[in-house]
């Protein structure tokens, strides 16, 4: 049978049908043996506080009860199928874990699960992740997740007509800020460079582009010709003092 | 350790008794401060230490611990969402210290958190978060500026970054290395930690009076009243879902059973805080959700926040206390007109609105042209009756800037800066001269 007979009946996808038990075990296994596991869930009465209380809930097939139960019971089958899509409908707001009675972090969970699905390059996450690639290659180069310039009216046209004034004259209207705050149009902040470069260490040091590679090669490839080009900028710097 | 009972010096510190009732059953968290402690009897970590020098204040958490909240000397860690989106944020805020006069340190070496990422796309690790973390807090504590966390995103992750931290010899000893290879440990070899994360609204909290104070001294003078201006709360869930037992809770707040920061400093201006039944939820951000999944962010913006707090209880104003939710509820009111959900109600974060009613400027300092809901009937209702012209005022000096940068004009422009500071009418004086500002002194680009 597809799914459960209560609680969550979503049929299980054909894709996850195909992959060999033994794989789901082991992604599954790799969300388990986190450290932040053990500490994101206890018992649960299935009283559904999390799920009443879930934005998420609201407008997705989405419920954090569920997430909470299928791990508890072991449910190896669902939960491998939930990280294609299920769980990305989360708000990572965390109103399920202060409202737990027994104190689970279903969202935290999911964090855990997101971020296991995007290490194995699940071909979920790339589609899911594809708009998200401008975010990825700010904060991958500048040390920065957002700047002035990303605004871009064409982008956010349900966000109304004062959008395309706000972005005239930008970066005047920076220099109009009579404090040492925001002056940088392409960047949230002036980041210093060997700042940035200790950001690509922490990246190079934590598997992070490693991850980005497997996620979209294109991206990557993008991304690291600007922290080599970064890196050489600062060798000369380092060696000319 | 519990009510009642203090330990000389230590960091965990609680009142003779509970400051009101109290959520005992998971009021274990406070424990990661006699942790830290521990952890630096061994050698392990060196705490960031709150001194006088930071002029500390003090408030209550949920569990009814004392927290201490440096308010002065401080290191600004800056949000890439204010800094980006929404510069009137950061500028209310620097806008204050200095009128204080203040000290305090903003400087190009600091990162984002990069939480708003891992929330969003799962393209980081906890490891990468404690290491961003503590490669921003190294950097303020070799500074001697205590940090001061503007957005409420890196606030909460920062909090569960340290609980993990703490708890978590594994990861102590993942990250340890990275930080030697960066230069971020002590002469010793020690990682540091602060002794509290605070998040600015924690500092608005901790201020409230001495913000009330420049009101009536500064803002009343000009004609300025918030008396009469309906104010809903919303709450980040950042800042107090997630590791709720650090956030400032308050006896004169809902008798401590709802965060107080945000709500205390409005009560101590005199605006009419209301309450509306979804006051719990969410905004609908959702981190990708606000770029990927627009029609979740703006359904549940407008179906759960904005219609009930237009028609519950007809507020004038939504207060935030974080980038995202500001973000949000001013950018998916316009959309609502396709659909006949047209729910006007300004939107701006509590040190925004405390700016304005001191007397801050609305575009120069507070920076509303960027604002996409309808701010100007509440600066009506605030009094702030000439705001056409001191937008028209903000326009004609961007306009002056934009051209001479253009013309490549750039002796005139530098000139034009020398003179250029806030121009704040209703502080004029009797001379017709404008006041000198605070700001005088502070070089335009200094970083």
């Amino acid at each position: 049978m597809d799914g459960h007979s209560y609680g969550y009946n979503i049929p299980i996808s054909e894709k996850t049908k195909s992959v060999p038990w033994e794989e789901k075990v082991r992604v599954i296994e790799e969300v388990k043996s986190d450290f932040r596991f053990k500490e994101y869930i206890f018992g649960c009465l299935n009283c559904g506080v999390c799920t009443a209380s879930c934005p998420s809930n609201r407008f997705f097939d989405y419920s954090p009860r569920e997430i909470v139960q299928r791990f508890l019971e072991d449910d190896v089958e669902v939960l491998y199928d939930m990280m294609h899509e299920y769980i990305w409908a989360c708000s990572q707001c965390f109103t399920c874990w202060i409202r737990c009675p027994f104190v689970n972090n279903p969202g935290g969970l999911v964090a855990i699960m997101r971020e296991v699905a995007v290490r194995n390059a699940f071909e979920a996450t790339k589609d899911l992740l594809k708009p998200y690639g401008r975010v990825l290659l700010k904060v991958m180069t500048t040390g920065n997740q957002l700047s002035a310039d990303m605004l871009q009216p064409d982008f956010f046209p349900d966000w109304g007509p004062k959008m395309a004034d706000n972005m005239e004259n930008l970066r005047a209207k920076r220099m109009a800020i009579p404090f040492d705050v925001g002056k940088s149009v392409k960047t949230a902040w002036e980041v210093s460079l060997e700042t940035a470069i200790e950001m690509y260490t922490i990246w190079r040091e934590t598997g992070i582009f490693e991850m980005l590679e497997k996620l979209d090669p294109n991206l990557y490839n993008v991304i690291m010709d600007i922290v080599e080009e970064n890196e050489e900028r600062y060798q000369e710097l380092y060696e000319e003092e | 350790m519990a009510h009642g009972q203090r330990k000389e010096g230590s960091i965990l510190m609680y009142p003779e008794k509970p400051p009101f009732p109290l959520k005992e059953y998971n009021a274990h968290y406070d424990h990661i401060f006699e942790m830290m402690e521990e952890l630096e009897a061994k050698g392990e970590i060196l705490i960031y230490r709150i001194t006088e020098e930071h002029q500390p204040m003090y408030v209550y958490t949920r569990t009814g611990r004392i927290k201490v909240i440096p308010t002065n000397k401080l290191w600004h860690h800056k949000s890439c969402g204010q800094c980006g989106n929404i510069p009137g944020y950061p500028a209310s805020l620097f806008w204050f210290m200095n009128k204080f006069g203040l000290d305090y340190l903003n400087e190009p070496h600091q990162t984002s958190c990069t939480a708003w990422n891992y929330h969003g796309s799962g393209t980081s690790n906890p490891v990468a978060l404690a290491a961003v973390w503590l490669r921003n807090m190294h950097q303020a504590w070799k500074t001697g500026y205590y940090p001061l966390i503007h957005c409420g995103t890196s606030f909460g992750s920062y909090k569960e970054t340290r609980e993990q931290l703490i708890m978590n010899k594994e990861l102590r000893d993942a990250v340890k290395p990275i930080l030697k290879k960066l230069g971020r440990l002590t002469e010793d070899g020690r990682i540091v930690i602060p002794q509290e994360i605070v998040h600015y609204s924690e500092w608005v909290h901790a201020m409230r009076y001495k913000i009330a104070e420049l009101y009536e001294k500064e803002g009343k003078p000009k004609g300025i009243d918030v008396s009469n201006v309906r104010v809903a709360i919303h709450n980040a869930c950042h800042t107090y879902k997630m590791i709720a037992d650090d956030y400032p809770y308050d006896p004169e707040v809902f008798n401590g059973q709802r965060p107080a920061a945000s709500t205390a400093v409005m009560k101590a201006l005199g605006a009419q805080v209301v309450d509306y039944s979804t006051w719990y939820d969410c905004c609908g951000f959702g981190f990708r959700h606000i770029l990927t999944e627009r029609e979740f962010t703006r359904s549940f913006a407008i179906q759960r926040k904005l219609k009930v707090i237009y028609e519950e209880v007809k507020a004038d104003v939504i207060i935030t206390h974080d980038t995202g939710c500001t973000t949000t509820f001013e950018k998916n009111q316009w959309i609502g007109k396709a659909h006949g959900m047209y729910y006007p109600v300004a939107v701006m974060s509590d040190v925004m609105f405390a700016a304005l009613a001191c007397g801050a400027h609305p575009f120069k300092v507070v920076q509303l042209y960027w604002n996409c809901s309808a701010y100007e009937p509440l600066l009506e209702k605030m009094g702030i009756t000439n705001w056409r012209e001191l937008k028209k005022e903000w326009e004609d000096a961007v306009k002056y800037i934009s051209e001479l940068e253009k013309a490549g004009k750039y002796d005139e422009l530098m000139e034009f800066f020398k003179t250029y500071d806030l121009y704040e009418p209703y502080s004029r004086t009797s001379t017709g001269k404008p006041k000198a500002s605070a700001t005088a002194a502070m070089p335009l680009f200094k970083s």
